[in-house]
């Protein structure tokens, strides 16, 4: 494992930008329509509820990352095994943004230009981050947490003085009753992003004063569900229910209607500031997530040796992993929640500290 | 081919060891005792240093024995020997006395600080750094008496550095007039000064300056390691000492901060940094260095703290815009026209019509022309230098645009670009800038907007893995740090800035006392505290 150290707000500052990373370009929870914000809060008290899971394995094992550990709970093999397909499950989690994050620039500004060359230029600028050390992501972290607030406050008052604020668009609340609202955090916002917390179980141990680990999490998963929430309330009330559940993107229909004294209009640019930045944390954070398990389940002294091939792998999946942006989001949707998401965010860890709460407890009993 | 590359390099690295040796000791073994006769000494010293003609040698007769005065004609003062020999040597014919070395030190004391020497290595170190040295006929030792006077340059204005209502002195290229000057600022015994000399064939005298108590030991003993590191034959100036030990050498940004200006230094001291003044260069190198020091300027200090602020935002700003002043046109004009309001979108193309390159080429040949006018201008003869600038005025201006080379929106662009890039206080970052501005350029041709923003989050991601002196380099901004947040963006009020930053000064950080907010005088103490609260 790397020697690296951070404190408690760097933890939470890339809490914040890991979380809200992608969640906040595509629509969130529209299949809720008008009531997208109530689920993503739900989504937000479940994630705050499943972090504790995580955080309590992290208490058995204050030491070590998820992928060690595994590995002390359920024994060498299986751990391993289980160690493995994590890897390659925050692989692919690393390479499904990054397409996310080449298929937004190439559908709406790049639409010239090769997915290929947009990914290759953002995994480059990654791997060099990565091959940097954690430390000095988390440094860049907090760098750009203060460039996303100011972009944020500056964008949302354009869209205010633009006049595209209607709060009567997200009247009436609960419309279809609480039915579609619990399906869709069910299927979407449990799992993304608030479930993908789970990555943070591989860099928990850098934290230079364990006991601020929950302060942190929980701080960075509540300010980043409100984040999200206000984002959802702000795109239905500028773009009407209707539009904004047929958006792809709707932050971007929301910028794109801004317009002020005929001088500042067509902002896109803003958005995809927020674009580079927020995919930026989410893969390197992902991809750390797999560099870093990957050294430990392959006994590699030097990690930085593993971030160049995985940086390849990770490219070339994301450009191979579906054929069109539509089969990838199908994909996401239908597939990757209920196949990935949900057994290796929520059921393994929910087995995991079980199995460690028992080994723990006759630990505890045979000595005395 | 490794193998034979390995045998290359060793050869070279022998080879390199035995000229270094050579250079070091010229052959014969200098702790040799000094001669009993005196004329044996100065057959010595004349075969030593090849007849060199600026040596000067004096006889005469003291007490009854014979002696020689040897020195460098330019490093010692020619003024205060002669007024010496005058004075006592040759006055008047003093009796035999029991031990005239004896009494030849207590006449020399009027001189300057004299030393009794024996050995030829303290014979050379005294003649070469501007002492004179006294032979008497008939002893095994020598006198070293302090005449050390050259020509040098008398303390003027600063010519890089300047300042509006900070002091008009500025460093010299003599160590002790820069350490003096440093220290008439600085009334403190705790101000510590030690010396040392690198550069195996120029001996250049370094003086390592730190406040103790305020300075990290840790980093004091950092520079020292660093310092006794160096092996190289000369040290010229202080550039060279800045390369040889910073932290990174693969990066544009400067680790180390320099400044000509005794008020800088000063300021650096108390913050606990640590000063190096290299002799013969008027520029005092001090670490560890942050980034955001570089965009501090003396008069951020002398005015007072809003205009100061917000002059200092105004520096960041022209910092960017000379990042990515070309590269932002060249997106805007050949990804995003889209972006710009469509009645500037059509005056931009309306003037773009003509020029027959596309907006990269455009931008680089100005950027290029202009770098070039640049630097010419800074070697130029000055009697030349006024035809050159009306004449590169021409080029970059006017005549360019007439002849349909380039439009004028690039000409406005590279002006501010140009003129934003002088805004920066320190040369060493300014620089950093226009070199990194060219990469933007290219990268904004591939991909426009994203690819300067890749850039420039690539830049970030470098600039947070730099370290100066185990400091990192983002400190008080990345590492994020409340309490040293008095002197980045915003400079606080001085009697709010209560810390030193916290890394550089460990363990004392405090630096002003309790209530310093100044406000009118209390007669009406209700009223007052009513406006307090």
């Amino acid at each position: 494992m790397e020697k690296a150290k951070i404190n408690a707000s760097q933890l939470f500052v890339l809490v914040v930008l890991y979380e809200m990373g992608s969640a906040i370009l595509v629509g969130m929870g529209a299949g809720a329509g008008q009531d997208a914000w109530i689920s993503i809060l739900l989504g937000m008290t479940a994630g705050v509820l499943l972090f504790f899971v995580y955080y309590c394995l992290f208490l058995y094992y204050p030491d070590l990352p998820f992928t060690s550990y595994i590995q002390k709970i359920t024994g060498k093999w299986i751990g391993r095994l289980i160690a493995i397909l994590y890897i390659v499950y925050f692989i692919y989690g690393a390479s499904r943004i990054l397409r996310d994050f080449g298929e937004l620039l190439t559908t709406t500004i790049y639409t010239s230009t090769p997915l290929f060359v947009i990914n290759t230029l953002m995994i480059l600028t990654i791997v060099y981050a990565i091959h940097k050390g954690f430390e000095v992501i988390a440094r860049v972290g907090e760098i750009y947490f203060a460039v996303i607030y100011i972009l944020a406050i500056g964008g949302f008052s354009l869209i205010l003085f633009s006049g595209l604020i209607h709060f009567e668009n997200i009247l009436p609340i609960l419309e279809n009753g609480w039915k579609p609202v619990i399906k869709t955090f069910l299927r979407e916002t449990f799992t993304f992003p608030f479930g993908e917390m789970i990555v943070f179980t591989m860099v928990l141990p850098f934290l230079n004063e364990p006991k601020k680990v929950k302060m942190a999490c929980i701080g960075g998963i509540l300010l980043s569900g409100i984040n999200i929430a206000i984002t959802a309330v702000i795109n239905i009330a500028s773009l009407g229910t209707d539009l904004f559940v047929r958006s792809n993107f709707p932050l971007l229909t929301t910028i794109g209607k801004i317009q002020l004294a005929n001088f500042i209009e067509r902002l896109d640019v803003l958005f995809m500031l927020y674009l580079v930045i927020g995919g930026f944390f989410k893969i390197a954070i992902y991809y750390y997530a797999a560099v870093a398990g990957a050294a430990d389940i392959f006994n590699f002294k030097n990690q930085r040796k593993l971030g160049f091939p995985i940086g390849v792998l990770v490219l070339f999946s994301s450009v191979t992993i579906a054929s069109s942006y539509a089969e990838h989001i199908r994909e996401g949707l239908d597939v990757v929640t209920i196949y990935l998401h949900w057994p290796f965010q929520i059921i393994i860890p929910c087995m995991l500290l079980i199995l460690a709460f028992f080994r723990n407890r006759k630990k505890k009993s045979s000595p005395s | 081919m490794s193998i034979l590359s390995n045998i290359l390099k060793k050869k070279q690295k022998k080879r390199q060891n035995d000229n270094f040796r050579q250079m070091q000791d010229p052959g014969k073994p200098d702790e040799l005792p000094i001669h009993r006769d005196y004329k044996d000494n100065i057959a010595r010293i004349k075969e030593e240093y090849g007849n060199s003609t600026d040596i000067s040698y004096r006889e005469f007769k003291f007490c009854g024995s014979r002696g020689i005065a040897v020195y460098i004609d330019g490093l010692a003062s020619n003024t205060l020997i002669s007024d010496f020999f005058m004075e006592t040597v040759t006055e008047e014919v003093r009796e035999m006395v029991t031990d005239s070395f004896q009494q030849m030190i207590d006449f020399t004391a009027g001189l300057g600080n004299v030393e009794s020497i024996t050995n030829w290595n303290e014979v050379h170190d005294a003649i070469l750094v501007g002492n004179t040295v006294f032979f008497l006929d008939g002893f095994q030792k020598a006198l070293s008496v302090e005449t050390k006077g050259w020509e040098k340059r008398a303390i003027s204005e600063p010519s890089t550095q300047l300042s509006i209502q900070g002091p008009k002195d500025s460093f010299t290229e003599t160590l002790r007039t820069n350490t003096a000057q440093i220290r008439r600022r600085i009334k403190s015994p705790n101000l510590w000064i030690e010396s040392m000399k690198l550069g195996t064939v120029t001996q250049t005298d370094i003086a390592i300056m730190y406040i103790k108590g305020i300075a990290n030991e840790k980093i004091i003993g950092e520079v020292k390691e660093r310092l006794n590191r160096i092996n190289i034959d000369g040290v010229q100036a202080s550039g060279f000492l800045e390369q040889l030990f910073e932290d990174q050498t693969w990066t544009p940004f400067p680790t180390t901060h320099h400044s000509e200006r005794p008020d800088v230094i000063t300021s650096h001291l108390l913050e606990g940094r640590i000063a190096l003044v290299v002799d013969g260069t008027p520029f005092v190198v001090t670490v560890p260095a942050l980034f955001i020091q570089f965009f501090q300027a003396p008069d951020d200090y002398y005015a007072r703290f809003d205009i100061s602020t917000s002059i200092r935002l105004l520096r960041i700003l022209a910092f960017f815009i000379a990042l990515i002043g070309p590269a932002a046109y060249i997106a805007g004009t050949t990804f995003h026209q889209e972006m710009i309001p469509t009645t500037m979108a059509i005056a931009i193309a309306a003037q773009r019509e003509n020029v027959p390159f596309p907006a990269f080429f455009e931008a680089l040949i100005m950027e290029v022309t202009f770098e070039i006018l640049r630097e010419a201008g800074l070697r130029l003869p000055r009697a030349v230098g006024q035809a050159v600038s009306i004449v590169g005025a021409l080029v970059i201006g006017q005549a360019a645009v007439q002849a349909g080379f380039v439009s004028p929106v690039m000409v406005i662009v590279v002006s501010i670009t140009a003129i934003a890039n002088f805004s920066t206080p320190v040369f060493t970052m300014a620089i950093a800038a226009r070199l990194i501005r060219f990469i933007m350029m290219g990268l904004a041709t591939i991909l426009g907007f994203y690819g300067i923003m890749l850039g420039i989050m690539f830049m970030t991601i470098h600039l947070c893995s730099l370290r100066s002196f185990g400091v990192p380099y983002m400190m008080p901004i990345a590492p994020f740090n409340i309490r040293n947040q008095q002197d980045v963006f915003i400079r606080f009020p001085i009697w709010a800035m209560k810390n030193r930053p916290m890394f550089i000064s460990k363990g004392n950080v405090v630096r002003t006392g309790e209530n310093q907010k100044p406000g009118p005088p209390k007669q009406d103490e209700d009223q007052s505290s009513q406006g307090d609260s």
